[in-house]
């Protein structure tokens, strides 16, 4: 009953802490959340370079990464962004990108209708707020 | 079939295809990428350029011995070669409101010396003022001063122009000169009463592009003035555009993207002389073309024809408002308004090292074919050098080999006497885009 329970408890600390992003790559050894803020079209050519540059060198299983867009840089999610193709490519690789639901709301205010995201946006409560959850579970941040 | 359901069934065959944001001329001169925009984007381009040619004098005719208007360098008439600003354009496109990429402004200001500029008699005009409106899916709206959808020579952005100066045809009978008459006043240099069209009308525009696999559609019917840039409209009468492309796209990006395009064109419309020669003229111009290019190579060849307000030169080939030798009429620019023309050019590029390409260009005009003894033919050859700095700064070298015939008369004859006298070119340009 005891070497169960030793068992049990080993195969328990194998499994990562509660962690979505962490969930889809098993295997990964980096963690890397990529944020982008600025109202720069340039900036979100940049973040996407860097995820892609990532996923080539680490390759798609071995590397976890979030593009967190929020403030001016959630452009880069909204729908029919010239960007949509890459973005496509890069979440057949396992790339995730976090919506900012604060900033979906203040740019609801000013469009005057709630705006349309990319298939692959998922939306978080702060944007702010997921980077902090991501770094608390391993992933360092970089903001190209 | 009429223009309206000529648009009607363009606008029709674009809806069955899918949805596309890839760059073209239409596109890429007043359409902003999807939220990737910015809210103002200072842009520009100078061009610094040196002509020359050998300034041959008038040999024959009434204006002997007075300087040969075509052997002068443009737009001053006054030299046979000069240093000059031939553009020099500042402008500020983006979406006003970021967040909305469905409404984007172009615009666009001249302070360069040349057609647009000097027969206004302005330092600085706006060449480009409009604001495309992308709501409605396979029909996007531009409204305001833009380039009118028709030969590739004159919708090309002019800082990705392979050559100094345009051909024959293009200079001539679609580069526009606006004058009041038809020049038969033989007192009046009838000299023009505005800018040059510079490819460019005021008026709305309905286009898109559809992506059909590697293929691009392209489609516009525009409704404009037909009166020219900077002013409104002197008539009641409307100029139409029909403009369709096909291009298969290798890939790339922007003005020098790799591809084979296939385009026609149609523009059509009326104009009205208030002087010599009062009254209303049909003005139409026809097109059919194709580009390509891939890798090193790069290819371009156009057929025109026009019917109605046929730019004629001016009297004798002497510059315009210079009196002639028995001090009894002006030298005046001439239109022929019930004449015809057609005219076509093909051009090859090769670049023999990564920063270096060599041109070669051919181009015919026929001009005046409908006039007994009035027709006169242009050939040019043009070789010609780019050397690309980077890219957005590089030099281009011409040398035009210049010929000029009036085939109705014997070549002994003055017009055939003038049309010899007519010099090669030499050109030096250097662009910088910033």
């Amino acid at each position: 009953m005891k070497s169960l329970a030793l068992l049990l408890s080993l195969l328990l600390s194998l499994v990562p802490l509660s962690s979505v992003a962490s969930d889809s790559k098993p295997f990964a050894e980096k963690k890397v959340v990529l944020q982008i803020s600025d109202p720069n079209p340039f900036k979100q050519t940049l973040v996407l370079n860097v995820a892609n540059n990532l996923v080539k060198h680490y390759g798609p299983d071995k590397v976890d990464i979030e593009i967190v867009a929020f403030g001016p840089g959630l452009r880069l999610l909204l729908k029919g962004n010239t960007n949509q193709s890459r973005m496509d490519g890069l979440s057949e690789n396992g790339v995730k990108f976090a919506a900012c639901q604060n900033t979906i709301a203040a740019f609801s205010k000013q469009l005057g209708h709630t705006p349309e995201l990319v298939s692959q946006a998922t939306p978080v409560s702060a944007g702010v707020v997921r980077i902090l959850e991501l770094t608390e579970q391993g992933f360092s941040l970089v903001k190209p | 079939m009429s223009i309206t359901k000529k648009a009607i069934l363009l606008t029709s065959l674009a809806f069955f295809s899918s949805h596309a944001h890839a760059s073209n001329w239409l596109m890429l001169q007043g359409t902003e990428p999807a939220n990737t925009s910015v809210r103002a984007k200072v842009w520009g381009f100078v061009q610094p350029e040196y002509q020359s040619m050998s300034g041959t004098e008038l040999p024959a005719g009434g204006f002997s011995g007075q300087p040969m208007s075509p052997n002068l360098v443009k737009p001053d008439n006054k030299s046979k070669s000069a240093f000059n600003i031939r553009r020099a354009r500042v402008g500020v496109r983006g979406t006003g409101f970021p967040l909305d990429s469905d409404v984007n402004y172009f615009f666009l200001a001249e302070f360069g010396n040349n057609g647009i500029t000097a027969p206004a008699d302005v330092g600085v005009l706006v060449s480009d003022a409009s604001i495309t409106f992308n709501q409605l899916p396979g029909a996007r709206l531009r409204v305001g001063q833009f380039k009118t959808p028709g030969s590739e020579e004159g919708l090309q952005a002019i800082h990705v122009f392979n050559y100094v100066n345009f051909t024959s045809v293009t200079d001539q009978i679609l580069l526009e000169r606006f004058t009041d008459g038809d020049g038969t006043d033989t007192q009046s240099a009838n000299a023009p009463n505005g800018s040059v069209s510079a490819f460019r009308d005021i008026g709305l525009q309905v286009f898109d592009t559809f992506k059909v696999d590697d293929w691009e559609h392209s489609y516009a019917v525009m409704f404009g003035n037909g009166n020219g840039i900077g002013r409104s409209d002197n008539d009641d009468n409307k100029e139409t555009y029909i403009y369709w492309s096909s291009e298969l796209v290798y890939g790339g990006k922007g003005g020098r993207r790799d591809g084979l395009k296939l385009f026609a064109w149609n523009q059509s419309g009326k104009r009205t002389l208030t002087e010599a020669g009062a009254g209303e003229y049909d003005r139409d111009r026809n097109g059919l073309g194709m580009t390509f290019r891939k890798g090193k190579y790069r290819a371009a060849a156009e057929y025109i024809t026009a019917d109605g307000m046929i730019f004629n030169g001016s009297d004798g080939g002497a510059v315009p408002s210079s009196r002639n030798n028995a001090d009894t009429a002006t030298a005046s620019i001439n239109v022929l308004t019930d004449d015809k023309a057609d005219g076509y050019y093909v051009d090859f590029g090769y670049k023999v090292l990564p920063n270096l390409e060599l041109d070669f260009r051919y181009d015919v005009l026929n001009r005046a074919t409908e006039t007994v003894n009035g027709e006169r033919q242009f050939d040019t050859l043009t070789l010609g050098a780019q050397y690309f700095f980077n890219k957005k700064s590089r030099m281009t070298f011409n040398y035009e080999f210049r010929n000029q015939e009036a085939p109705g008369f014997a070549d002994t004859a003055t017009p055939n006497l003038i049309a010899d006298a007519l010099d090669d070119r030499l050109s030096l340009q250097w662009l910088v885009i910033f």
